[in-house]
């Protein structure tokens, strides 16, 4: 005897959701903030000296190496062994800081300098996060 | 054309990428439980510092010289080593992954499109240090051994900076000639010894020898390595990597154990490492062997390792740990101080053709097997694990000198200056 398999709509019980034909797939924040997924890595700010561009202390800094660093960019460098959050001025070979308390360090040929990434997004948790309790001051 | 493109002492490279206050100091990284150096960093190299020599006999040496010393931070190496593949990857349609640190790339109809290889390197070379922070070596060549003795030259030979191109007759002797036959791929130490004995002392002396009488002498291989070293490619890495004939999984404890719960614990662990390997290239072992030691610096050196025959080859953790169960009292001393352990397995057999035993049945449950692996794909291995595993956490891997698991966990994510 053969049988002629014939595949039927089970599983759905009453009416089929008006909405099947349109499903999409969720939004998601990495998608939106993170350009480069490889080139970008995530650190935490530590200090007062760029509030005024909206970065407070405790705030999480999207860094990425791939994006083009052009001056006025808020940007992440390693500057004599630390990771520094400043704007960058390239054709002045300056570090400035956003608050204007702070003053404007100039890169010499001396110091152990290297650009690491642009910060394109800051975040800030309004809530304590305690998987990032180690870091929260 | 073939591309061989690896990292600079990667695990140094690697410590150096998130914290910016070790770039220009020497680095170490030590082994597994913190036994031997395993990399050494450019800077480290000018000390002279040699690698595989045990940490202990040099300690006084490398504090001398400031060198920082790290623990294997594979959480970190991992995520690293993905990213610099990712990046890789963009280059070459054919990209074979040959290690953490290695990769070759295969160019099939890219000779109308690139006429510089030299450059071509330079912006994979450039592309990774940018992306990523860690330096590459990229070694260019018509054959893969060419291509990985041209990256040897692009790191290690003077008047190359990080990149080698093998395209015509001046550049491969130039290269060969500078080069020992013990850095040709796939002639190891003992072999390389032999080959010095007869003379071949460069590579360029074993490219000149008769493939036939090599391989009469030796093997198949090193004829296959002679031929590549004239351009003629016979090597694939397709071939290469074959199935492991043999699964080990061994350790040495962070600390010395002398109770028999904590070494069954211990054994329960490898025959998990060892299932989950077996599975994953679908094979089944008829016979294992159980080991476990002191340490041979020691006065009584204790060894005792049993065979253990399975009636059905298995490929099943429980089974596994079922026979660790039924010989721990066998392989167990009191009073000895256990240094090491493990579990290798042995006589594979393919999971595709096994013929049926009318008398016994198999104990494994693939199912479970299957739903085991993936929980653990899913959500890190040991994320569920046997009961008899985790009794104690004390013989896991020493790690004393860890760096901070900078992109994989929160709390461990680089502090930015803001000051």
């Amino acid at each position: 005897m053969f049988v002629i398999p014939i595949f039927i709509e089970a599983g759905i019980t009453g009416f089929e959701s008006p909405a099947a034909e349109y499903t999409e797939l969720g939004i998601s924040l990495d998608e939106l903030i993170i350009k480069h997924p490889n080139a970008t890595f995530i650190g935490l700010a530590s200090g007062q000296s760029m509030q005024d561009v909206g970065i407070f202390d405790g705030d999480l800094l999207v860094v990425d190496r791939a994006e083009n660093v052009n001056t006025g960019d808020v940007i992440v460098a390693s500057y004599n062994g630390t990771f520094v959050c400043k704007i960058i001025d390239k054709s002045n070979r300056l570090l400035i800081s956003a608050s204007k308390s702070y003053s404007s360090v100039y890169i010499s040929p001396e110091d152990d300098f290297k650009l690491e990434g642009v910060v394109t997004t800051s975040i800030r948790l309004h809530k304590n996060k305690v998987e990032l309790s180690r870091c929260m001051p | 054309m073939y591309a061989l493109v690896d990292a600079v002492a990667f695990y140094a490279s690697a410590e150096k990428v998130f914290d910016p206050s070790i770039r220009f100091k020497p680095v170490v990284v030590l082994t597994n439980n913190d036994g031997c150096i395993c990399a050494v960093c450019p800077i480290g190299r000018r000390l002279n510092i040699p690698k595989f020599q045990p940490y202990f006999k040099i300690k006084h040496y490398l504090t001398q010289h400031n060198v920082v010393v790290r623990s294997s931070n594979y959480e970190l190496y991992a995520d690293l080593s993905e990213r610099m593949m990712t990046v890789i990857n963009r280059f070459c349609d054919d990209h074979y992954v040959y290690s953490i640190d290695e990769s070759f790339l295969r160019f099939t109809g890219f000779s109308n499109i690139i006429d510089d290889w030299s450059a071509y390197g330079h912006t994979i070379r450039q592309a990774v240090w940018r992306e990523t922070g860690l330096p590459v070596g990229v070694g260019f060549g018509p054959t893969p051994t060419l291509a990985k003795a041209a990256n040897h030259a692009a790191k290690k030979l003077s008047g190359f900076n990080g990149i080698a191109v093998i395209n015509d007759e001046s550049s491969r002797k130039n290269i060969l000639a500078r080069m020992d036959v013990t850095d040709v791929w796939g002639i190891g130490s003992r072999l390389g010894k032999q080959l010095k004995f007869m003379g071949i002392k460069s590579a360029l002396d074993l490219a000149q020898q008769n493939p036939k009488k090599m391989r009469r002498m030796f093997s198949v291989v090193v004829e296959r390595t002679v031929s590549e070293l004239n351009g003629v490619a016979c090597l694939n890495w397709d071939e290469v990597k074959q199935n492991k004939k043999e699964i080990f999984s061994t350790r040495s404890f962070g600390e010395r154990i002398s109770d028999v719960t904590t070494l069954k614990s211990a054994l329960t662990t490898h025959a998990a490492i060892v299932g989950r390997k077996l599975r994953k290239q679908r094979s089944l072992t008829k016979r294992i062997v159980i080991f476990a030691a002191s340490s041979p610096h020691e006065e009584s050196y204790y060894k005792k390792s049993l065979l253990y025959d399975f009636p059905i080859p298995t490929a099943d953790t429980s089974v596994i740990a079922k026979a660790v169960s039924r010989v721990i009292d066998d392989i167990f001393k009191p009073n000895v101080r256990f240094y090491r352990c493990g579990i290798g397995a042995m006589e594979l057999e393919s999971e595709l053709y096994q013929q049926a035993d009318m008398f016994s049945v198999s104990e494994d449950k693939p199912k479970i097997m299957q739903c085991l692996d993936e929980v653990n794909k899913r959500y890190g291995v040991g994320a569920l694990s046997l009961g008899g595993e985790r009794l104690s956490q004390n013989w896991n891997m020493k790690r004393a000198f860890l760096s901070p698991h900078y992109t994989t966990r929160w709390s461990d994510i680089p502090i930015i200056k803001c000051d």
